[in-house]
C-alpha cells in the first residue's frame, strides 16, 4: 500500500532459472579504482559471479554491455559474497566468495582499454580453503582488533564457527545449544560475533572467549558423542527476542551511537552494544530484508525494510518516513554509490532481477481495471428504460411472475395406483396397533420430450401417510425416453389422515440451464386406511346427504367393501378404521337420503368424501348430468368447537412445557457456572451437593423434553383430527349453501392455511385473522365494522372463544346470503399485507395525499465495512 | 564463447538439501522447504535440524497473529463471570456505551449497530460484538445473515485454523502429538518453542500446547517470558483470562515487549475494563514511544466506548507515525463524513484508493462522499465501479441502498422506489431499506403497505430509531394516538435524544390530557 513507487535508475535480469538469496548480493569499490564508485557483486546459486558497472545516460535506461564488467561461472554453487581486506600485504579490497565447501578470496582488476571498446576485466584466484564442514554463511572484520585487514569466520550448517585469518586457518568453535544457522555478524566495537539462535534469542560471543575455548576438533575426537556441546564456550550476553531472525547489521555513524539492529520475522529491533533493547517496531507485514544506511537526524538512524508485500518503507528509527512500490520481493538490498549518484538503492530479487533505484514522487499509479459498459447512447438506453419500466408495472399488477403453462409440455409426470392392495405389505415402521398394516404400490412414470438434466423427484403424501421411499434421483434423460420407478403407500402414523392425497413433483434442468419443474397428484383407495366391518346402528354423529337421485345401491359404488354374498349389506356398510374407530354408512330405501354415522365427528370426513365422489363417478357414467348432493342440516359446529378446544389445550400445554424447560435450563446454567468457579479455583472448595443438584436438574430436564416430546405427537394427533374435522365442515358449508368451486376454494384458503403449525403461529389464530378479515370485508353488514383495522400482530389468543364466535358469525352471515368473494370491485378493499411479510407493492400514479413531515432517512449508513490489513 | 545451460530448473549445483531447505523458509517459500524437508526426513537418521524446520515452516503457513483473533460467541458471553460489576459507572465499560459523553454523534447522524455504538469506518473481528444480557436475549436478538456470528461457541475460526492440519498434510498429521513426550522436548529449548508454536497455530491443541509450556517454563526456571506469554496465550483462549493476566504480568515484568503488551491488553478488554487498557496502553508507549499497534489501540478501545473525537486524534497519531495504515485512515474518513465534512473524507478515501484499496466498499463510500460533496459527475460512477466489484449479495443491496439514498436526494422517487426494492432482493434483512420503501409508501398514501413495512423494519432492527418513530408519525396521521403513543416511546427509548419525537410525545400528552 503505498503511494509512490520507487524509480528505476537502472535494471536487469540475470540468467535464467538461476535462483539468489540474501548473501548473494555485495557492493563495493572491488577493483580498488579509487574513484569511490561502487560496484555491484552478484553470485548465484548456479555459480554465476557477475560484476556489474552500470553508468546509464539516462534515468531507466537499458543495460547496455559495457555495464557488466565480469562474468564467470564458477564451478560450486554460491552462497555469499563479500569484499574486505583478505589479503595479506595489502591493504587493497579483495573478493571473498563462499562456496558450499570452498573459500575463494579473488582480485578483482581492470585493465584499461586503447580503443572505446572499454576496460577489460578479469579475477585472479589468491588463495582457497577446502572446509570439512557445508558452509551456511560468513561474516569478516578486524577480529580481535588487528588494524588493516580483515579476518573471515564461516558459520556451518551444524553450527560451527571457523575463523581464517587470511592465508591461514586459526580455529573452530562449536556454538552451545545449536540447531539451525541464524543470520551472523561481528561487531568491532566489542569484539564480538552476533547471532541469533534456534532459541529464539540474540547471543553474542567475545572473539577472546572464542579463541581461548577448547578446539572444536580436538574435542570432537575426545567427546565425539556429543557434537554440539561447547559447553567451555561462554556467551557473553543473551538477550531473549521470542522470534527467529532475518537479519542482523551493526551499524556505527557519526551522530548516532552504535547498534545492533535485528530483523525479527515480526518485530524489527534495535539493541544497543550491552543487548538491551533500544527501541522496537512490531511490523504489520512480513519482512525479507533490510539495511540500516544512515543517520540524517542526530540519534536517529534511517533503515530501509523490504517486504513480501513489494514494498520497500524507510523508517527513521520507528517513524515510517516512506514507503515505495518495487516490481519485486527483494531478497537483498544495499546502498551504493553509483556513477557520482550518492544512495543509490540496489534490491536482488531470487530469480535474478537486479534493479538499481532511487525514491521520488513518480505515483504509484494503480490503474483500475476498465468496468465493463456500453457506450451510451441516451435514445436507445431511454427506450430499454421504458420497456423494462413496462415489464416491472406489468409484473408488479399480474401478480404471477410465472408465464401460463404451455400446453404442449416437455416432460409428463405420471403416476398410477394400483387398483388392489399389494399382496405382501411393504409397510415399515409403522407405528398403527393394528395386525396388518397394508400397503399400496404407487407407479410412477416420468416422459421426456427434450433433454432433462438431473431430474429429481419427490413423492409426497400428507403425514401419517408415509412412503416407502421419497426421493429419487436420476441420471439425464435422452429425449424421448421414460423413466419409471415403483414405491408403496402406508399408514405410518397412529391415526387417521385427513387427505387420501399424494403429490409428486419432477424437477429438471433443460439444456439451456433452466430449472422447470412437472407434478401430478394422485389418489389413494380408501381400503388403505379400512376395511369392511359390521354394520353398526347407534353412534353419537349422524349426517344426512341429500341427492336429487333414487339411491343406489352399495353394491355398485362400494365394490370393494361389499361381499357380494351378503344381501343386508346393499343399503348398510360399515367401515372399520386401521386406528381402531368404525364408520357406518346407511342408504334410505325410500327417500333419495344417505347417512354416514360415526362415534367421533373426523371419522366422517373420509366416507363422506368418497361417498360423494363416487356417487358422483356414478352418475357420470350413467350420463347423469344434474346429479347434486345437498345437506339441509345445521352444521355440527359444537362438536367441532370441542375438537378445537382439544388441539388449543394441546398447545397450551406445549407452552407451558417450553416455559418450563427455559426455566429448568436457566437453573441448569446457574448451576453450571457455579460448578466452574468452584472448579477453577486454585484451592478446590466443597462441592456443597451442587453435583447432586446439577444431576437432579439434569434429569428434569430430561423429563421434561421427554414430555414435550410426547406432547407434541398428540398435538400432531389432535391436529390431523381438526384437519379431518375442517374438511367436514368445508364440504358441509358448500353442499349446504351450494357453493361455487371458486367460493369453496376461498373457504379451504380461510379455514386450511398452508403454513405449517408452530408454537408461535398457530392455526387459531391464523383462521381467526382470516375469517375476521371475511367478516369485516365480503360478509360485513355496515361500513362501521369495515373501520376496525387489522390487528397487527398475530400471536396466540389466551382462549379460543373469540374464534368460535367468529366461526359461528361466519356461518350465520353465509346462512343470511352473504358472499364470499375477494374481488377488488368492493370499495372497501383495501391492500391488506400480513404483517412481517412484503407483499408486491402494486405501482400508483403519484398522487400525493399525504405528506408526511418529519419522516426520516437513516443516515447513508454503510461506510468502508472490510478492508483486510496490509 | 557462448553460454550453455544445460540443467533444468531443478538441477540444483551441489547445493546442500537442508541449506536448500534454510534458504527456502528464509524466502517463505513454505510448501518446497516443507516437501524438502520431507526427503531429508525419509533418510535415516530424521535429523532434528530438518525436522524442526518443517514444523516452522507448517507453522508459517497458516500463522495468524494471535492478536488479531477475537471472537466472541455466546457462550463467552454469557458464561462469562469476570466482569468486576454488573451495572458499571459510565465511561468504565464496554457494555454500556456511553451516551452524550464526549460528543459522541448522535444516530440521527451516524447509524448505530445494534449494540448501540456508531459505525465503525473499519471493519475488525471483534468490532461486531454486541453483548447481550441474557441467554435468552442472546439467542432471540434478530440477527441477520450478516450477523448470525454469535450463534455458536468462539472456536468456530479456531477450528476452521484448525483444519490447516489437514490441509497442508493430506496424509496425516505429520507428528502424532499424542505420542509425544513432552518432558523430553521441554528441556531442549531449542525444539520446543518451535514445537510449541506447531502445536499452538498448526494443530491448534491449546491443552497439549499449554502441557508442553508449563513444562519448558518449568525447565526454565520461570526466568523466560516467552514462554510465560505462550501459557498466557493458552490460558486466554481457554478463557481464565485472570491466569492470563498474571502470566502476562510477570512476562512484562521480565521483559518490555509490544506484543505482550498487546496480548494484557486483549484480557483487560475481555474483562471490560476498558480503562485499565488504556493505561496499559499508555505506559507502553512510553516505554516504546510511536508504538503504531499501541496508538492504535487505544484509537480502537475510544471508538468502542463512543468517545468519537479523541479516537480521532489518537487515528491522526497513528498517521503522524505511518501514513500509509489503512485503518487510521479509513476510520478518519469515516469521521469526517457522518461530522458532515464529505469533501474531507472524500481526499481520505481517494487517498486509499491511491494506496491500492480497490473493493467495493471503497467505491461506495467514495460515491456517497462525491453526492454530499456535489460533485455528481462521479457518483454514479463511483456505484458502478462498487456494483461491478461487489463480492456478495450484502455487499451489492448496500451500494443499491446508497443508490437509493441518491435518487431520494435527487427527487427520482420511482428511481429510489426500485433501488430500495433491489437492495431487498439482495439482502431481504435490510432494516434500513424497509424504512425507506415505507416513507415512499406513506408519500403514496399507501398507509397499510407503509404500516407493514415500518413493522418488519422495526422488528428486524429494533436498534433503530427511525422505523418506531415513523410508524408513530403514520399513526398519529391517520388518529390511532395509542399506538402512536407506543411507538414514540419506543423511539425514545432508541434514541433518548431525537427531538422530534419528543416534541410528538408532548403532543400526544396534551391530546390524552384534553380527552
Amino acid at each position: 500500500m503505498s503511494l509512490f513507487k520507487a524509480r528505476d535508475w537502472w535494471s536487469t535480469t540475470l540468467g535464467e532459472n538461476e535462483e539468489f538469496d540474501q548473501g548473494c548480493l555485495c557492493v563495493a569499490d572491488v577493483d580498488n579504482s579509487g574513484s569511490g564508485q561502487d560496484k555491484i557483486i552478484v553470485g548465484s546459486y548456479m555459480g554465476y559471479l557477475r560484476i556489474f558497472n552500470p553508468h546509464p545516460v539516462k534515468p531507466g535506461d537499458e543495460i547496455q554491455p559495457g555495464d557488466l564488467l565480469l562474468e564467470v561461472q564458477l564451478r560450486e554453487p554460491i552462497l555469499q559474497v563479500e569484499v574486505g581486506k583478505f589479503v595479506s600485504g595489502t591493504e587493497g579490497l579483495h573478493l571473498a566468495v563462499l562456496h558450499c565447501r570452498k573459500l575463494c578470496v579473488y582480485a578483482v582488476s581492470g585493465t584499461l582499454g586503447n580503443v572505446d571498446h572499454g576496460n577489460q576485466y578479469q579475477i585472479k584466484l589468491m588463495y582457497e580453503h577446502n572446509l570439512q564442514r557445508t558452509a551456511c554463511n560468513m561474516t569478516y572484520g578486524p577480529f580481535g582488533g588487528v588494524k588493516g585487514r580483515d579476518l573471515i569466520c564461516i558459520q556451518s550448517m551444524d553450527g560451527m564457527l571457523m575463523v581464517f585469518e587470511q592465508e591461514s586457518y586459526a580455529f573452530g568453535r562449536f556454538l552451545p545449544g545449536f540447531l539451525l544457522p541464524g543470520p551472523l555478524t561481528y561487531s568491532s566495537r566489542t569484539d564480538s560475533f552476533i547471532t541469533v539462535s534456534s532459541c529464539q534469542q540474540v547471543e553474542s560471543y567475545k572473539y577472546q572467549v572464542l579463541a581461548f575455548a577448547t578446539d572444536a576438533d580436538e574435542r570432537q575426537e575426545t567427546e565425539q558423542q556429543k557434537l554440539s556441546s561447547g559447553k567451555r564456550l561462554v556467551v557473553d550476553w543473551v538477550l531473549n527476542i521470542g522470534e527467529q531472525a532475518l537479519d542482523i547489521c551493526i551499524v556505527s555513524f557519526n551522530q548516532a551511537v552504535s547498534s545492533i539492529f535485528v530483523l525479527g520475522e515480526r518485530n524489527f529491533f534495535c539493541l544497543k552494544d550491552n543487548g538491551q533493547i533500544r527501541f522496537m517496531k512490531k511490523l504489520d507485514y512480513n519482512p525479507c530484508c533490510f539495511i540500516p544506511y544512515c543517520s540524517v537526524k542526530e540519534g536517529t538512524i534511517n533503515t530501509l525494510i523490504g517486504n513480501h508485500g513489494k514494498m520497500l518503507n524507510v523508517y527513521q528509527d520507528v517513524t515510517l518516513k516512506w514507503a515505495a512500490q518495487l516490481p519485486h520481493i527483494p531478497v537483498s538490498v544495499k546502498v551504493a554509490n553509483l556513477q557520482d549518484l550518492k544512495g543509490v538503492i540496489v534490491t536482488l530479487s531470487d530469480n535474478g532481477h537486479l534493479q538499481c533505484s532511487y525514491l521520488g514522487t513518480d505515483p504509484s499509479l494503480f490503474q483500475a481495471p476498465r468496468v465493463e459498459s456500453r457506450e451510451i447512447n441516451y435514445e436507445e438506453l431511454d427506450a430499454e428504460m421504458k420497456e423494462l419500466q413496462k415489464i416491472i408495472k406489468e409484473a408488479t399488477k399480474t401478480q404471477d411472475i410465472l408465464p401460463k403453462s404451455e400446453k404442449h409440455r416437455d416432460l409428463i409426470v405420471t403416476a398410477e395406483v394400483s387398483p388392489d392392495l399389494d399382496a405382501e405389505s411393504q409397510a415399515i415402521d409403522s407405528e398403527v396397533k393394528a395386525e396388518a398394516v397394508p400397503s399400496v404400490t404407487v407407479k410412477i412414470t416420468i416422459q421426456s420430450r427434450v433433454t432433462a438434466q438431473k431430474p429429481t423427484l419427490v413423492v409426497c403424501v400428507q403425514a401419517p401417510l408415509a412412503v416407502t421411499c421419497d426421493q429419487f434421483v436420476f441420471d439425464d434423460l435422452e429425449p424421448d425416453s421414460s423413466e419409471t420407478v415403483v414405491l408403496s403407500v402406508f399408514l405410518k402414523g397412529n391415526c387417521s389422515p385427513s387427505e387420501l392425497e399424494g403429490d409428486c413433483m419432477v424437477s429438471y434442468d433443460i439444456s439451456t440451464g433452466i430449472p422447470k419443474v412437472a407434478q401430478c397428484s394422485f389418489r389413494l383407495p380408501l381400503r388403505l386406511i379400512c376395511s369392511p366391518a359390521q354394520p353398526s346402528k347407534a353412534a353419537n354423529h349422524k349426517l344426512t346427504i341429500d341427492t336429487n337421485k333414487p339411491p343406489v345401491s352399495f353394491l355398485t359404488i362400494f365394490p370393494d367393501f361389499v361381499d357380494p354374498s351378503e344381501d343386508d349389506q346393499a343399503n348398510a356398510l360399515g367401515f372399520q378404521f386401521l386406528t381402531g374407530s368404525k364408520t357406518t354408512l346407511l342408504a334410505s330405501k325410500t327417500s333419495q337420503r344417505y347417512r354416514i354415522q360415526s362415534d367421533q365427528l373426523e371419522d366422517l370426513w373420509l366416507i363422506t368424501k368418497e361417498l360423494t365422489l363416487r356417487l358422483e363417478e356414478h352418475f357420470k357414467k350413467q350420463n347423469c348430468k344434474d346429479f347434486a348432493c345437498t345437506f339441509t342440516g345445521s352444521i355440527p359446529l359444537q362438536e367441532y368447537f370441542e375438537l378445537i378446544d382439544q388441539h388449543f389445550e394441546l398447545r397450551l400445554n406445549a407452552e407451558k412445557f417450553q416455559e418450563l424447560l427455559s426455566e429448568r435450563a436457566v437453573q441448569f446454567r446457574a448451576i453450571e457456572r457455579r460448578l466452574l468457579t468452584r472448579f477453577k479455583d486454585k484451592t478446590p472448595a466443597p462441592l456443597q451437593h451442587l453435583d447432586t443438584l446439577l444431576e437432579g436438574t439434569f434429569r428434569e430436564v430430561i423429563a421434561l423434553a421427554d414430555a414435550a416430546e410426547e406432547n407434541q405427537a398428540n398435538m400432531f394427533q389432535a391436529f390431523t383430527k381438526l384437519k379431518s374435522a375442517t374438511h367436514l365442515v368445508i364440504m358441509l358449508i358448500s353442499l349446504w349453501q351450494k357453493l361455487s368451486t371458486d367460493q369453496v376454494a376461498i373457504l379451504e384458503a380461510t379455514f386450511l392455511p398452508l403454513a405449517e403449525e408452530t408454537q408461535e403461529l398457530g392455526w387459531e389464530e391464523t383462521v381467526d385473522a382470516s375469517v375476521s378479515y371475511l367478516l369485516r370485508t365480503c360478509l360485513s353488514k355496515s361500513a362501521k365494522e369495515q373501520a376496525l383495522s387489522l390487528n397487527s400482530q398475530l400471536s396466540m389468543p389466551k382462549d379460543t372463544s373469540r374464534l368460535k364466535k367468529n366461526i359461528t358469525l361466519f356461518c350465520d352471515r353465509l346462512a343470511k346470503g352473504g358472499r364470499l368473494s375477494l374481488s377488488t370491485d368492493s370499495a372497501t378493499q383495501q391492500a391488506a399485507v400480513l404483517p412481517g411479510g412484503c407483499a408486491t407493492i402494486p405501482e400508483s400514479d403519484l398522487e400525493e395525499r399525504v405528506v408526511i413531515p418529519g419522516s426520516t432517512f437513516p443516515s447513508p449508513g454503510q461506510t468502508v465495512k472490510q478492508e483486510s490489513k496490509p | 564463447p557462448g553460454r550453455r545451460r544445460c540443467r533444468g530448473p531443478g538441477g540444483r549445483m551441489g547445493l546442500e538439501p537442508l541449506f536448500q531447505a534454510w534458504s527456502y523458509f528464509r524466502r517463505r517459500k513454505f510448501r518446497q522447504c516443507s516437501d524438502l524437508c520431507s526427503q531429508l526426513l525419509e533418510r535415516p537418521p530424521g535429523e532434528q535440524a530438518a525436522w524442526s524446520l518443517k514444523m516452522r515452516a507448517l507453522t508459517e503457513m497458516v500463522y495468524v497473529d494471535e492478536i488479531d483473533m477475537d471472537e466472541e460467541g455466546i457462550a463467552e458471553m454469557m458464561l462469562d463471570e469476570n466482569s468486576i460489576a454488573q451495572v458499571a459507572r459510565p465511561g468504565t465499560s464496554l457494555k454500556v456505551p456511553g451516551t452524550g459523553q464526549g460528543g459522541g454523534p448522535s444516530p440521527a447522524v451516524r447509524p448505530v449497530t445494534q449494540s448501540g455504538r456508531p459505525i465503525t469506518g473499519f471493519v475488525r473481528p471483534s468490532t461486531q460484538s454486541g453483548r447481550p444480557s441474557t441467554m435468552e436475549q442472546a439467542i432471540r436478538t434478530p440477527r441477520t445473515a450478516l450477523t448470525a456470528r454469535p450463534i455458536t461457541s468462539a472456536s468456530g475460526r479456531y477450528m476452521r485454523l484448525g483444519t490447516a492440519s489437514i490441509l497442508t498434510n493430506p496424509d496425516g498429521p505429520f507428528i502424532n502429538l499424542s505420542r509425544l513426550n513432552f518432558a523430553k522436548y521441554a528441556q531442549k529449548p531449542k525444539l520446543a518453542k518451535a514445537l510449541f508454536e506447531y502445536i499452538f497455530h498448526h494443530e491448534n491443541d491449546v491443552k497439549n500446547a499449554l502441557d508442553l509450556a508449563a513444562l519448558a517454563t518449568e525447565h526454565a526456571q520461570f526466568k523466560d517470558w516467552w514462554w510465560k506469554v505462550q501459557i498466557g496465550k493458552c490460558y486466554y483462549r481457554l478463557g481464565l483470562y485472570r491466569e492470563a493476566e498474571k502470566q502476562f504480568k510477570s512476562a512484562l515484568k521480565q521483559q518490555d515487549m509490544v506484543d505482550t503488551i498487546l496480548y494484557l491488553s486483549k484480557v483487560y478488554l475481555r474483562l471490560d475494563q476498558p480503562v485499565t487498557a488504556l493505561n496499559l496502553f499508555k505506559q507502553g508507549l512510553d516505554r516504546f514511544p510511536g508504538e503504531v499497534s499501541l496508538i492504535c489501540g487505544i484509537a480502537r478501545i475510544y471508538e468502542e466506548m463512543n468517545d468519537i473525537s479523541l479516537a480521532a486524534d489518537y487515528y491522526k497519531d497513528v498517521l503522524k507515525q505511518d501514513n500509509t495504515h489503512v485503518e487510521a485512515i479509513a476510520c478518519i474518513g469515516s469521521n469526517h463524513f457522518y461530522s458532515d465534512q464529505p469533501e474531507i473524507a472524500l481526499r481520505f478515501y481517494r487517498r486509499l484508493l491511491q494506496m491500492g484499496v480497490y473493493n467495493c466498499q471503497l467505491f461506495n463510500n467514495l460515491g456517497l462522499c462525491c453526492f454530499y460533496a456535489q460533485q455528481y459527475d462521479m457518483t454514479l460512477s463511483s456505484f458502478e465501479r462498487a456494483l461491478f466489484l461487489a463480492e456478495n449479495e450484502e455487499e451489492t443491496a448496500d451500494v443499491w441502498y446508497n443508490l437509493g439514498h441518491v435518487a431520494v436526494g435527487i427527487g427520482d422517487l420511482n428511481l429510489a422506489y426500485q433501488c430500495f426494492r433491489l437492495t431487498l432482493v439482495n439482502n431481504n434483512d435490510y432494516a434500513e431499506a424497509y424504512n425507506n420503501l415505507a416513507v415512499l409508501a406513506m408519500r403514496k398514501g399507501h398507509i397499510e403497505q407503509a404500516r407493514a413495512l415500518l413493522q418488519t423494519a422495526s422488528s428486524l432492527a429494533p436498534h433503530m430509531y427511525e422505523p418506531h418513530f415513523n410508524f408513530a408519525i403514520l399513526s398519529e396521521k391517520v388518529g390511532d394516538l395509542q399506538r402512536s403513543y407506543t411507538a414514540a416511546q419506543k423511539s425514545e427509548e432508541a434514541f433518548p435524544g431525537h427531538v422530534d419525537t419528543q416534541q410528538l410525545l408532548k403532543q400526544l400528552k396534551e391530546h390524552f390530557a384534553m380527552l
